[in-house]
């Protein structure tokens, strides 16, 4: 569930040109009024729950395979190709995790922003 | 093992790593200057830089010794120094990018609009670049040692000269090749030894249990000092100084986070291979943690299980390896401690460079010189949890709380430095193992007591939170306009 603040489209007079340094469009439009303070706030509000969800649902399951290898010893007797499975496990399969969590957070941060960029360039 | 054989493994890379930084300085030249030419460096090749700046002694020779000593415990070292990067990922890679600042010092004199801010950064990236290149000096005493038998003191000293040097003759115009070549070298070096070892031993019909060895009857780390552990691998590797200083070379944010995602892929693939030496280590030659040369056992491992020609080739290839890490970090950690100590102590002149480049390899090799390594794995955390406490605070609340006021940034990183600092030195006084948990492992309770410092002061001093604050913030957040090609 994402929460998105909804906000009349507004033509709020411009800044004279110049007066901001940085040369990007969607930057000076982003500061020069009160709405695009809004849609600043509000991108990086979601930039930063995003972040702590993946970091939360990470850490989740690492501490899940912390727990299991080190509650159920059963496991270490298991093997898969004569490796034990909780070498396995802490050895190798937590790297899919990671690289799967780091793409999530790469494809919906691309999203938030483009979303950002949408809604200033509607105005 | 053979002495000329491992001198000649490190003559070579010494000698490859001037080839392929006289290659990079050519291309260098044919544009305009070094920033336009890293926006034509494509991601794979930033990722393998950044790879190649990353993986060092601890990693390198570190992460096997200490699996064989402690088995599944010492599992969580590379998952931690992979999953650093996923946290430097989430929380700092593309405001950091869009920052424009070079160094941490930069970033927190521009966020905070402050110079006591950053001369206080300045000193803990200092200390923290100090404290990093120790290790890798240790692992090159050890190597040099093992390898053709010389005093460890020439490893280090050797080491310092190649490094010092090449920064000194401004050869690390060229860093980002030579940093990229550095990864593959490692990778090649690590995989190969540990691919034949296993085929070779493969075909051993009894395969002994791993857990049923445990040559050092150390007994298993409690919850506190993995969930320590974690917490300052997690949090460290966000506030190392040489790591920064790669992200600039990416043209904007988004390309940032794409470099990091590729950097995830090369760390996983690479601790692997230690992953997997240090687990045939403990199943065939669990002799090497009995006396104490277990940081030793991935170049010790090919003569011990192979042992003829293909043992001395494959040691000499491990050898290469190994020096392709010290060198590789302790150069990236020499040319961002030389820009700090330069800039801040010495006026920003070539001169200044030089001087301050000195100083970033000569302090730590006097310390190197007079002390003994426990453990390459071991220390490196410690570094990783000295960062986690005085960087990664100011560094997280400076991106994403406008709340920060430089009396806060200040208080915090002090209170960490003074914490973790103090608790290292006091786990070194009464004799590393013995210490007990909460000072051998800090990070659980210096990182948090740093943030609520930070946290706290910020508060009580809200009249110090700069004005130029939404603006900042809108700069390291608001993606940039995206290039008239990508349209």
């Amino acid at each position: 569930m994402t929460r998105v603040r909804v906000t009349a489209p507004q033509s709020a007079g411009r800044r004279p040109a110049g007066l901001l340094p940085s040369g990007s469009v969607s930057r000076d439009a982003a500061v020069d009024s009160d709405v695009g303070r809004l849609y600043v706030r509000s991108l990086i509000r979601s930039q930063l729950r995003l972040a702590i969800a993946v970091a939360a649902g990470f850490l989740l399951v690492l501490a899940a395979c912390g727990l299991m290898v080190a509650l159920v010893p059963e496991i270490a007797v298991l093997r898969l190709l004569g490796v034990p499975l909780n070498w396995l496990l802490l050895g190798a399969g937590l790297y899919p995790v990671i690289g799967l969590a780091a793409w999530l957070y790469n494809r919906s941060a691309a999203r938030n922003e483009a979303r950002y960029r949408e809604l200033v360039d509607e105005r | 093992m053979n002495p000329p054989v491992g001198l000649a493994a490190f003559l070579l890379v010494v000698v490859a790593t001037a080839a392929v930084g006289f290659y990079g300085l050519r291309i260098s030249r044919t544009t305009s200057d070094f920033y336009v030419a890293s926006r034509t460096v494509p991601p794979w090749w930033n990722a393998s830089a950044i790879g190649g700046e990353y993986l060092s002694a601890a990693s390198f020779l570190g992460v096997a010794g200490l699996i064989l000593l402690s088995g599944t415990d010492a599992l969580w070292f590379p998952v931690g120094y992979t999953a650093g990067y996923l946290m430097l990922l989430l929380f700092v890679a593309a405001p950091l990018r869009r920052s424009g600042a070079y160094t941490i010092p930069d970033f927190t004199e521009a966020r905070l609009e402050s110079t006591a801010v950053r001369r206080v950064t300045s000193l803990v990236v200092i200390a923290v670049g100090w404290l990093y290149i120790v290790p890798q000096l240790h692992g090159a005493g050890l190597t040099i040692r093992i390898s053709t038998g010389l005093p460890s003191w020439v490893g280090a000293v050797a080491v310092v000269l190649v490094v010092f040097l090449s920064v000194a003759a401004g050869g690390m115009r060229s860093i980002t090749f030579v940093q990229a070549f550095q990864y593959w070298l490692k990778l090649t070096a690590l995989a190969v030894p540990v691919v034949f070892v296993l085929l070779h031993q493969g075909g051993g019909a009894a395969v002994p249990v791993p857990e049923a060895i445990n040559p050092t009857g150390l007994p298993a780390a409690g919850p506190y000092q993995t969930v320590s552990l974690l917490l300052a691998l997690l949090f460290g590797t966000l506030g190392l100084p040489h790591v920064l200083v790669r992200f600039y070379t990416n043209p904007d944010g988004r390309s940032a986070r794409r470099t990091t995602l590729i950097v995830l892929g090369l760390l996983s693939v690479f601790y692997l291979f230690p992953t997997a030496a240090g687990l045939l280590g403990r199943m065939y030659a669990p002799g090497l943690a009995r006396d104490g040369r277990s940081d030793a056992l991935v170049l010790l491992l090919p003569g011990e299980l192979v042992g003829g020609t293909a043992g001395d080739v494959l040691s000499a290839l491990v050898v290469a390896g190994a020096f392709a890490a010290f060198l590789s970090t302790t150069s990236g950690l020499v040319v961002s401690l030389a820009g700090v100590i330069s800039q801040d102590l010495l006026g920003g002149s070539v001169r200044g460079f030089r001087i301050g480049a000195l100083l970033a390899a000569v302090v730590p090799m006097a310390f190197a010189l007079v002390t003994d390594s426990l453990g390459l794995a071991g220390s490196v955390g410690l570094v990783f949890a000295f960062t986690a406490s005085t960087i990664c605070p100011v560094l997280l609340l400076g991106i994403w709380w406008r709340g920060l006021s430089d009396a806060g940034a200040i208080a915090g990183m002090l209170t960490g430095a003074v914490l973790c600092g103090g608790a290292m030195v006091a786990g070194t006084l009464l004799g590393g193992a013995t210490a007990p948990g909460w000072l051998a492992q800090p990070a659980a309770w210096t990182v948090p007591a740093a943030f609520a410092v930070m946290v706290l002061v910020s508060l009580a001093t809200k009249e110090r939170i700069p004005g130029s604050v939404a603006r900042v913030m809108t700069r390291l957040h608001v993606p940039e306009r995206p290039l008239s090609s990508e349209r």
